[in-house]
C-alpha cells in the first residue's frame, strides 16, 4: 500500500534509554492501524477477496457442468440426435464423454508398488473366446501377467484350457514387473465374470461386459456415440443370438452380418473394434463358420490374419 | 433261585396263620410282603424269570472275553448294513448308543464308529418279555452282541446313518458293560453350537470334553475328525514320495535351541541340560548338505509359549519340508503348494463324508483353492490393506486381525481359502533368509495362509557360511551358539529352501473349525498336560 510520506517532526532526537530492562517492539505498530484504516476505507482484505474468487469459480465449473448435463440429456431424450452422424461430431459434450484414454494410471487408478490384477472367472464349458483375443492385444500393448488357475469347484479341466494364454513368461516370478495381471480362473460360475478392485468396483458380469471393459483398456473409444452405439450393438447380438439364439436367430444375424461386411471390411467403423472381436468369436462358437456367407468368410479370414485369435482357436473343438 | 424261595415261603405263611394271633400273623405277612417285593425286585435286576422264560439263553451277560475260545461268527459292520443285506441273519458287535423301551418293545440304537443302525427287540416267538427288560436296561455305551435279522424299512430312518434297514434282535449278550452315569452324554457332545441354548439343551463345554477324551472321541464329530487328520497325513506322505523326497526322522533331544532361545523347553539330561526341538529346521538342512536332495518329515514339535489361543499349543505334529532347488526358490513353492493342493484335492474326494458330518456340527463353508496355488507378493498385500483402510509401513509384519483381513480380502477377489505371501521384508524374517537379489529391503521368504491364518512360514535359506556368519552379526546373535549350524555349509551346500505346516492347524482350517484342541488328539497347552 503506497501512502504519502511526512517529514518527521520531531528530528532525529536520540533519547537515552537506560540499559537496564529490555526492549519490546510497539504493539500499537502501523500494521493494526492501517488494518483498520483499510476497513475503514471500505477496501477487502485480500483473503476474503480470494474466498470470493473461489467461490465464483465452483460457480462458474457448476455452470459449465449443468450445461454439460443438459448436453448429454439433450442426446439421450432426442430419439434419433445419437443416430445422426453428421451433426454429432459437433456434439463436444457427448465427445469427451465416450472418448475414454488407454493410460493405465487414469483408467484403473493410480496404485504405486503392486500389480494391478484383473481376475476372470469363466466356466470351462463355455471358454470367453473374445477374453482370450482381448487377453493377446492386451499384451502387444502391456507388460502382462497371465495366469491361468482352476478353482477347486472344478473336477479338472482339459490341458489347452490351462494354456490357453500362451506360454508363461519367462520373468513371471516377478509380479512387480509388470504392469496389468491377467488372472483367468476356471470356476463354477453362471456368467463369466470378472472383478478388479473388489472394494470399490463390483463384479463385471458377462463375458459381453468384461469385453468392454478389457476393449477400453487399449483403445480410446469411438470417438462418435453412433460408432459406440454400433459396436455395442452387435456385441449384444452376438452374445445373446449367436451363442445362445437357436439355429433361426443364428441365421438371421449371420445375414446381417453379411450385409455389414458387405458395405464395409469392419463391423463398427474403419477398423477392428470391440465388434468384430466378439462377433468373430461367437460365429466360430456357435460352429456356423463353416456354413457362413461370403462376406463373413472374408472378415472371418481378415480377423485371423490379424494373428491375435490363434490362441483363441485352439479351444475350438 | 427265586422260585422255589417264594413257594417256601407261602407254605412258612400258611403255617403260620393257622397257629398264630391276628397281630404275629399281620407283622410275619408284612415281612414276607417285604421279602418278596425284595426278591421281586432282586430278580427284575437281575433279569430273572418270574415266569417260564423260553429266551432264556439268547440274552445275558456271558463271562468276560478272556479269549477262551475262538469263534468262527462273523461279525457284520455296520455300515455294511444296508439293504442288499435284507432277511439275512447277521451277528454284529456295537455300542449301544441310546435305548428306548416302549412296552413290549425296545428300540436300540447300535453305533459302531461314526455309523450307527436302529435295532429293535420285541416281544414274539424269538425274544421273551424278560428279554425286552434286560436289553431296556443295558447301559449305554455298554458294547453288546446282537444276532438279528437285516429287515427294509419302509419310512427312512432319519436318526441313523444306515437310513434303509433295521435289525431285528434275536439274541443279545452284553461284552463289556459301561457305568451307568456318564461324565457326559453323546447327544449333548455333538449338538450343533447354538442350537442347545435355543432349546434349553445342554452343551458340553471344551474342557468337559477335553478331560472325558475318551467319550467325546465317541462322537462322530471327532470320529471324523481324526479319520480326516489321518488322512492329511497320509496325502502328505504319498504325495511328497511321489514327488521323490525322502521321509526322514530326527532328533526331539537337542543340545541347543534351533530358533532363538526364549520358547525352547529345557530337560534335564543326565548331569547338564537339553533341550526340546522347536523345528527339525536345523537336521532338515544338514540332510540337505548331506545330499539328500528332498526330506520331509513327521514329528512333534515342542513351543514353550505361554499364549493360551485357539490356535496355539505346546507340542504339535509337525509336516516339515526341505529341498534342494535349481535356480528359484519359487521351485520349492511350487512343490509345497502342489503337495497342499493334493491334499486338499484328496480330502475333498475322497474324505466328503467325514466332511459332511463335522459340518452338521460345525456349520462351515467348503474349503475353496486355486490349482496352481496363488502367489501374491507382500507388498500387492500390502496394497490391498491400504486400500482397505489398514494402515502400516512397508517393513511391517502383518499383524493376526490384518492377516485375517487380508485372507478375506483375497478370498473376494479370488475366492480362494489358500495362497501364497512371497517376499516378505527381511527385517521381520529369521536370520538365516535368504535376502533378495535386487531390493535388500525385501527377502526370499514366503508364508502360507489357510482361511486367513498362517499355516506355513519358510523361505530360500542362507547356504554360504560367510553370508549366514554376517546375517547372523546384524542379528546379534551369538556366533558360539550357532557355529555347528554355520559350520555345516562350510564343505559346500546347495541352494535349498523349506517351510514346516502343523497337521493340527491345517486340519482345523481345512474344516474350519475354530479350535486347534478340537483337531489335537490329547492336546497339550499351558494349562493342560492330561489326559
Amino acid at each position: 500500500m503506497s501512502m504519502y510520506q511526512v517529514k518527521s517532526i520531531s528530528g532525529d532526537t536520540k533519547i537515552d534509554l537506560p540499559t537496564c530492562m529490555y526492549k519490546l517492539p510497539n504493539v500499537h505498530a502501523s500494521r493494526s492501524g492501517s488494518g483498520e484504516h483499510a476497513h475503514q476505507n471500505g477496501e477487502v482484505d485480500p483473503a476474503v477477496r480470494a474466498l470470493e474468487a473461489r467461490q465464483d469459480e465452483i460457480m462458474q465449473r457448476l455452470y459449465e457442468l449443468k450445461a454439460a448435463v443438459e448436453g448429454l440429456a439433450k442426446t439421450v431424450t432426442t430419439p434419433d440426435a445419437d443416430l445422426d452422424a453428421t451433426t454429432l461430431p459437433q456434439q463436444g459434450n457427448a465427445r469427451t464423454v465416450l472418448t475414454g484414454t488407454a493410460d493405465l494410471d487414469s483408467l484403473l487408478g493410480k496404485d504405486p508398488g503392486a500389480l494391478r490384477d484383473i481376475v476372470i472367472n469363466a466356466h470351462p464349458s463355455r471358454p470367453p473366446l473374445s477374453l482370450l483375443v482381448l487377453h493377446s492385444l492386451l499384451c502387444q500393448r502391456y507388460r502382462v501377467l497371465s495366469t491361468v488357475h482352476v478353482h477347486s469347484s472344478i473336477p479338472a479341466v482339459p490341458p489347452e484350457l490351462l494354456t490357453c494364454l500362451g506360454p508363461r513368461h519367462t520373468h513371471s516370478f516377478a509380479r512387480q514387473h509388470f504392469q496389468l495381471g491377467f488372472t483367468l480362473i476356471w470356476k463354477d460360475v453362471p456368467k463369466t465374470q470378472m472383478k478388479f478392485t473388489v472394494q470399490k468396483m463390483c463384479p463385471v458380469e458377462g463375458e459381453g461386459n468384461v469385453a468392454r471393459f478389457l476393449f477400453s483398456l487399449l483403445a480410446p473409444g469411438p470417438c462418435d456415440a453412433a460408432s459406440a452405439t454400433l459396436s455395442d450393438s452387435w456385441v449384444d447380438t452376438a452374445l445373446f443370438q449367436l451363442s445362445e439364439g437357436g439355429a433361426k436367430e443364428r441365421a438371421v444375424v449371420l445375414r446381417a452380418l453379411n450385409a455389414a461386411l458387405g458395405r464395409s471390411p469392419w463391423l463398427a467403423g474403419p477398423e477392428l473394434s470391440l465388434a468384430d472381436i466378439v462377433c468373430a468369436c461367437c460365429v466360430h462358437q456357435s460352429g456356423s463358420a463353416p456354413s457362413a456367407p461370403p462376406n463373413v468368410q472374408r472378415w472371418l479370414k481378415s480377423c485371423e490374419n490379424l494373428g491375435h485369435f490363434g490362441q483363441a482357436y485352439t479351444l475350438l473343438h | 433261585m427265586t422260585n422255589e424261595e417264594i413257594k417256601g415261603a407261602v407254605a412258612e405263611e400258611d403255617q403260620a396263620q393257622s397257629k398264630k394271633g391276628l397281630k404275629k400273623q399281620q407283622k410275619e405277612a408284612e415281612k414276607a410282603a417285604k421279602k418278596a417285593e425284595k426278591q421281586a425286585k432282586l430278580a427284575a435286576e437281575q433279569h430273572g424269570v418270574e415266569e417260564e422264560d423260553f429266551a432264556k439263553d439268547r440274552y445275558g451277560v456271558p463271562p468276560m472275553v478272556q479269549s477262551t475260545e475262538k469263534l468262527d461268527r462273523a461279525l457284520v459292520r455296520v455300515q455294511d448294513l444296508t439293504p442288499e443285506k435284507a432277511e439275512q441273519l447277521v451277528w454284529v458287535r456295537a455300542r449301544v448308543h441310546t435305548s428306548r423301551a416302549k412296552g413290549k418293545q425296545c428300540f436300540l440304537v447300535l453305533r459302531q464308529q461314526q455309523f450307527n443302525v436302529q435295532a429293535l427287540v420285541a416281544v414274539g416267538d424269538r425274544a421273551s418279555k424278560q428279554m425286552v427288560k434286560f436289553a431296556a436296561n443295558i447301559p449305554k455305551e455298554s458294547i453288546v452282541d446282537v444276532e438279528g435279522v437285516v429287515r427294509k424299512v419302509e419310512q427312512k430312518i432319519e436318526s441313523c446313518t444306515q437310513q434303509d434297514v433295521e435289525l431285528h434282535i434275536e439274541r443279545v449278550f452284553v461284552i463289556s458293560q459301561a457305568e451307568p452315569r456318564l461324565p457326559l452324554q453323546l447327544e449333548d457332545a455333538v449338538r450343533p453350537e447354538g442350537e442347545g441354548d435355543e432349546e434349553g439343551r445342554a452343551t458340553v463345554n471344551q474342557d468337559t470334553r477335553l478331560d472325558n477324551r475318551v467319550i467325546d472321541l465317541r462322537t462322530t464329530t471327532s470320529q471324523a475328525i481324526f479319520r480326516l487328520q489321518s488322512g492329511v497325513c497320509q496325502l502328505f506322505r504319498d504325495t511328497l514320495i511321489n514327488k521323490g523326497f525322502v521321509e526322514i526322522q530326527t532328533p526331539k533331544i537337542i543340545s541347543a535351541a534351533s530358533e532363538g532361545g526364549a520358547n525352547v523347553f529345557t530337560v534335564s539330561y543326565f548331569k547338564t541340560s537339553a533341550y526340546l526341538a522347536q523345528s527339525p529346521q536345523l537336521y532338515k538342512q544338514m540332510c540337505i548338505c548331506a545330499d539328500f536332495d528332498k526330506v520331509f518329515c513327521v514329528g512333534p514339535v515342542f513351543r514353550a509359549e505361554d499364549s493360551n489361543t485357539h490356535r496355539h499349543l505346546t507340542e504339535f505334529v509337525g509336516l516339515d519340508i526341505e529341498m534342494a532347488f535349481n535356480y528359484h526358490y519359487h521351485e520349492v513353492i511350487e512343490s509345497i503348494t502342489d503337495t497342499m493342493v493334493q491334499i486338499f484335492k484328496g480330502l475333498r474326494d475322497r474324505f466328503q463324508t467325514e466332511i459332511q458330518m463335522v459340518n452338521k456340527q460345525y456349520p462351515s463353508e467348503p474349503f475353496k483353492f486355486l490349482e496352481p496355488t496363488l502367489r501374491l507378493e507382500y507388498t500387492e498385500g500390502v496394497a490391498m490393506l491400504r486400500a482397505a483402510g489398514v494402515e502400516m509401513g512397508d517393513e511391517d509384519d502383518l499383524s493376526t486381525p490384518n492377516e485375517k483381513l487380508l485372507g478375506r480380502l483375497v478370498k473376494e477377489k479370488y475366492d480362494t481359502d489358500f495362497y501364497v505371501l512371497d517376499k516378505y521384508p527381511l527385517a521381520v524374517r529369521p536370520f538365516y533368509t535368504m535376502p533378495d537379489p535386487i531390493d535388500p529391503m525385501y527377502s526370499n521368504s514366503y508364508d502360507m495362509f489357510m482361511r486367513g491364518e498362517e499355516i506355513l512360514s519358510g523361505a530360500q535359506r542362507v547356504h554360504d557360511a560367510q553370508l549366514l556368519t554376517e546375517r547372523a552379526m546384524h542379528h546379534n546373535i551369538d556366533l558360539e551358539k550357532i557355529k555347528s549350524y554355520i559350520d555345516s555349509f562350510r564343505y559346500g551346500a546347495p541352494p535349498h529352501g523349506g517351510g514346516g505346516i502343523g497337521l493340527e492347524r491345517v486340519t482345523m482350517l481345512y474344516l474350519g473349525l475354530h479350535n486347534v484342541r478340537q483337531t489335537s488328539m490329547f492336546p497339550r497347552d499351558p494349562k493342560r498336560l492330561t489326559p
